[in-house]
């Protein structure tokens, strides 16, 4: 009984905010669409933390997922039908075995390799979505002409996208916290901490990474889907090196391991691009990259640390 | 075989060489910053940045000749810095802080450079001493006809060979090197042996800061000088550095040329070029972990 | 237990109120949603109907990359079109026919806001989406690159917002990927091809052998299509062609291949930063003096612009053909009061680049003047089928059928360093194409313009 406080009130709370969300964010100067797009990182980063954040495991090649999964959301939209459904279901199943066969060969590798592996993977995407696959992907052009995408005769436009984004984002919340706290959740910690430990005692470690591996994927999968339902274009630039290097960035600045963190990591960030970056100018990376190095070298918890450092100090103040 | 077909194959040769000239010098140091402290350094592409930057602006104010002078000291002492004063504290913290820390630091310099120099490519001529073409025809003797190459990308050929050479003969015949050897086969032994390894480990940061400097200054004008080369730069370098094998200086300076023959050689044939070092480092990966030359069992 | 009891209490009234207010808040959205359409009388589309007294149009052009300089000289363009479509001047005086006044367009004051393309197609379209969603731009337009283009005509063609082409050379922008919010008044390719295939013939002679480095993608693409065509039909064998990476700096691996061809013209289908370089290198591995076939090697660029010119330096593009679309030594009426003002305002001759953007700038406005309305589809009908004179040689026709203007245009030689008369005279114009010598049936591409309504 007590289960169902713990999951479902992050969930909810999470559920107000954004329901609520695009009433109260252009006082801060955001605007309609920017809502959007946030909800869609931070589903992406949420995925990515279940990998990065419980089994320590860090990728620079999500990009990978995202962009196949955005290209064939649109040509199935583009070729098929304009339907978002199908569209959707034929990402998942080709964009996860993709992920499958990587995972499967990358996570055999120590971490710093899989790093890099997961890097070349996802170059060799983008470079192969510029030149082999250009007639498919519209090389530089990026996937053009894509119709405006339909729910069952409901255009997928404005605020009707938005809702379909937040009803998504508020039930993988749910799923990745019901993840974290569930016997699963706790193996792929025990991954972080101590790797061969955990092999001694007969868990077949490779399996958990795999399958954590592809749930991750599933969630870029998702983000990138999405990506193309709000907006009827196909960039080239999904697949590459900066939005994996983006999605580091805005999970390490809010807190990885937390779900909550990069979520807010994302929002952080895009708001920063979109909205600060105008009195800021172009230096809103500059900023972003400085804050990231202070937290990697001073909290890296994230901001969610430091909001749990800041409670304490109040606590303690309170005591005292 | 007919005079033409050996023309053709020599020039497409020193093409390679040339390619693989600045990819050899990126992973060198890489690889012996890896090698000896066991980080893997997302920042160096910024270095060579740092030092085509630095370069050009010397090069088009006091003159290229200061430039060479200059360069690898200001390189070395930056090294020495980023080492002592960020690098040294991740020793003891999880490899994917190291990697993190590095790739910030990547981030912010290559955003410092954007904001200083704007987001647009510096004009980098090459000095006169190092334009034109060189009549390959009348050095080499079994070439036909007329057959030219550009001066400045046989000094870069010669520049990388040079560094590559200095590098090994340190290692091999200097008492500093012999230590740098071992330390990198056993530090703890050497710590046990009353030798100050870090100290030593240090100065290769420095050295591999150096090599990436000097990597700029004969590399800035071939891949121009903007904000996003050093990125461009590095990703191909770190698989080199995989493909011949983690922390082994042969095999990066053996893994560098071959890429730069796989590209010059495939040019024609668009589509492969532009992933042919991704699939061969995906598979020498899976198929030889350690790469041509690496120790088995590091890092696997 | 007891607590558990009070906790679950609290929690299910808790739950109660989150979720009717969740609900209500979605309720509340609804109606504003759907009768936001029920306040004009022409419906709205994009960012029309206009509030206020002002009137913004938004300027998305690539600050960075590889087409940055010409990014830099269309954004000038643009304030001086503003300028003068507020306060008279310039063109206004002889763009015939214009209902312009020079007090803004249809009494609301010009403002602007401008964006940074990156050369970059997502990047363009964020800038985009930024400056129609929170800005509220009536109309944009801009851009170096014909991928940048293309993706904004799309967006235009979604949103309903009108997007006036800046410099784009493809033929697929008024070709395959015509739409009907997205005009473009810059020539293309095939033009291109039409003009220089017999002057190189004329000049190089009729038996030569080509080999292309082209530019990956749309742009590139269709040149290269297009420069093929017209060679070959004047007797000239095309060897070989590469597709360089736009990103590409070091061409040396692709101009060792053409150095290991048969070839003796060398054409660079690049623009902007790749032109510099390609054509500096290919010049750097002696291409320049070097002889192939018995014939001197030549080199042929078929779109270059004085910018560019002035980035590979006038050594290197000494002797080099290729078109333009215009050119600042033109003497007609309209280019000279345009070149006038610009070099009053910024103290150097504007680009061809500039030249476009300004020009499309007053026919947007003229259209919406001439249409009494700033309505999208009205004002789009205004602007087809649009013939005009007063802003370079002859009469220019705005085609209806792709939304492509038809006029004279260049056919240039890079001049040597020693024939120059100034630092700006990099150009010899050697012919004017005439409009009916490059015009081609408006069926020679395919692809649809697309409903007046955004789809």
């Amino acid at each position: 009984m007590s289960n169902f406080s713990t999951y479902l009130k992050p969930v909810l709370i999470f559920a107000a905010i954004i329901l609520t969300m695009p009433f109260w964010f252009p006082f801060l100067g955001g605007y309609e669409g920017l809502d959007t797009k946030i909800l869609i990182w931070a589903i992406f980063a949420l995925g990515f933390d279940l990998l990065l954040g419980y089994t320590g495991y860090l990728s620079f090649g999500h990009a990978a997922f995202f962009g196949v999964s955005a290209y064939i959301t649109g040509l199935m939209l583009l070729h098929f039908s304009d339907n978002i459904i199908p569209a959707m279901i034929a990402s998942v199943i080709v964009t996860l075995i993709i992920a499958l066969l990587i995972g499967l060969l990358t996570l055999k590798r120590s971490g710093i390799y899989f790093s890099i592996l997961t890097l070349a993977f996802a170059e060799m995407f983008h470079s192969a979505a510029l030149s082999m696959f250009q007639d498919w992907t519209g090389g530089d052009n990026g996937l053009t002409g894509i119709p405006t995408p339909m729910l069952f005769g409901l255009r997928m436009q404005d605020m009707t996208v938005y809702y379909f984004v937040a009803i998504i984002a508020i039930i993988l919340f749910y799923v990745a916290i019901r993840i974290s706290r569930s016997p699963f959740g706790i193996m792929l910690r025990a991954i972080k901490s101590n790797q061969h430990r955990l092999e001694f005692t007969g868990v077949n470690v490779y399996k958990y990474k795999v399958f954590a591996f592809v749930v991750s994927a599933f969630y870029a999968t998702i983000a990138g889907s999405l990506m193309v339902i709000y907006e009827p274009y196909v960039a080239s630039e999904f697949l590459d090196w900066s939005t994996s290097g983006h999605l580091v960035i805005m999970s390490v600045l809010g807190g990885v391991g937390t779900l909550f963190g990069p979520m807010f990591g994302a929002a952080f960030m895009l708001y920063f691009e979109n909205v600060v970056s105008v009195p800021l100018g172009e230096q809103w990376l500059l900023a972003l990259g400085l804050m990231f190095m202070m937290v990697v070298i001073f909290l890296p918890g994230g901001f969610v640390d430091g909001v749990r450092k800041l409670k304490r100090k109040f606590a303690a103040k309170e005591e005292a | 075989m007919s005079g033409q077909l050996i023309n053709q194959i020599f020039l497409q040769v020193m093409t390679g060489l040339q390619l693989g000239a600045i990819y050899v010098l990126i992973a060198l140091g890489l690889t012996l910053i890896f090698g000896t402290l066991g980080v893997v350094n997302f920042a160096h592409g910024a270095l060579y940045m740092l030092g085509a930057y630095l370069a050009v602006n010397i090069a088009n104010s006091i003159g290229f000749g200061w430039a060479i002078v200059v360069v690898p000291f200001v390189l070395f002492a930056f090294g020495i810095a980023m080492e002592r004063g960020l690098i040294r504290f991740f020793y003891n913290r999880p490899h994917t802080d190291q990697i993190l820390v590095t790739f910030g630091l990547a981030i912010v310099i290559q955003e410092v450079l954007k904001w200083i120099f704007g987001a647009n490519n510096l004009p980098f001529s090459m000095p006169s001493w190092g334009s034109g073409i060189v009549r390959m025809h009348e050095w080499v003797p079994f070439l036909e006809g007329f057959v030219a190459y550009p001066k400045w990308r046989l000094i870069l050929i010669a520049v990388s060979f040079a560094t590559v050479f200095g590098v090994f003969a340190l290692l091999q015949f200097t008492r500093f090197g012999l230590i740098i050897r071992a330390g990198m086969r056993d530090p703890d032994m050497m710590k046990f042996l009353g030798v100050n390894i870090s100290r030593r480990f240090t100065i290769v940061f420095g050295l591999g800061a150096l090599i990436a400097g000097i990597a700029g200054i004969f590399g800035g004008p071939v891949t121009q000088v903007d904000p996003e080369v050093g990125m461009h730069m590095l990703v191909p370098s770190f698989l080199v550095v995989v493909i011949g094998g983690m922390g082994s200086i042969p095999g990066a300076v053996l893994a560098g040329f071959l890429l730069g023959m796989a590209l010059s050689f495939t040019a024609e044939y668009a589509a492969i070029q532009q992933i042919i070092i991704y699939l061969v480092a995906v598979v020498v990966l899976l198929v030889r972990p350690r790469g041509l030359f690496g120790q088995k069992g590091l890092m696997e | 237990m007891t607590k558990e009891k009070t906790n679950n209490s609290a929690d299910w009234s808790r739950r109660k109120v989150l979720k009717a207010g969740a609900a209500s808040a979605v309720a509340l959205s609804t109606p504003m949603f759907f009768t936001r359409n029920a306040w004009a009388e022409k419906e709205a589309i994009g960012n029309f109907p206009i509030k206020g007294s002002s009137v913004k149009f938004g300027f998305n052009v690539p600050q960075t990359g590889a087409y940055a300089d010409e990014g830099a000289d269309e954004l000038r363009a643009y304030k001086l079109a503003v300028k003068h479509l507020n306060g008279g001047g310039g063109m206004l005086n002889t763009l015939k026919p214009s209902s312009l006044k020079g007090n803004g367009v249809l009494g609301k004051k010009v403002e602007y806001v401008t964006g940074d393309t990156q050369t970059n197609p997502d990047a363009a379209r964020t800038a985009a989406r930024r400056m129609i969603d929170r800005d509220g731009v009536i109309m944009y337009g801009g851009g170096s690159s014909s991928a940048v283009a293309i993706a904004q005509q799309y967006l235009a063609q979604e949103k309903g917002v009108v997007f006036m082409c800046g410099l784009t050379h493809s033929n697929d922008t008024t070709g395959k990927d015509k739409r009907r919010y997205g005009f473009r008044h810059f020539f293309n390719a095939y033009m291109s091809g039409k003009a220089l295939g017999p002057i190189l013939a004329k000049e190089y002679g009729k038996d030569r052998r080509a080999f292309h480095l082209t530019a990956d993608y749309t742009w590139g693409h269709t040149q290269y299509q297009s420069i093929k065509e017209f060679t070959e039909k004047e007797g000239w064998t095309t060897v070989n062609n590469i597709m360089t990476p736009l990103k590409s700096t070091d061409f040396s691996q692709f101009l060792t291949s053409v150095l290991n061809s048969d070839a003796d013209v060398l054409v660079l289908n690049h623009y902007g930063k790749n032109m510099i370089n390609s054509l500096s290198q290919a010049v750097e591995f002696g291409m320049r003096e070097m002889q192939k076939n018995g014939k001197q090697m030549e080199i042929v660029v078929p779109l270059y612009s004085r910018l560019m010119a002035q980035g590979a330096g006038a050594a290197n593009i000494d002797g080099v053909f290729g078109s333009t679309n215009w050119n600042w030594t033109l003497q007609d009426e309209g280019s000279q009061a345009f070149v006038k003002a610009f070099v009053k305002e910024y103290g150097f001759p504007p680009s061809q680049a500039a030249h476009t953007c300004y020009v499309q700038t007053l026919l947007y406005a003229n259209a919406c003047e001439m249409a009494g309305t700033f309505y999208p589809p009205e004002v789009i009908k205004a602007m087809e089928d649009f013939e005009f004179e007063g802003t370079s040689p002859g009469k220019t026709l705005y085609r209806g059928a792709d939304h492509q203007c038809f006029k004279d245009i260049l056919v240039v030689k890079g001049k040597a360093p020693s024939k120059q008369s100034g630092k700006y005279d990099l150009l010899d114009i050697v012919s004017q194409a005439k409009r009916e010598d490059v015009i081609y049936p408006a069926d020679t591409f395919k692809g649809e313009l697309g409903p007046y309504k955004p789809a």
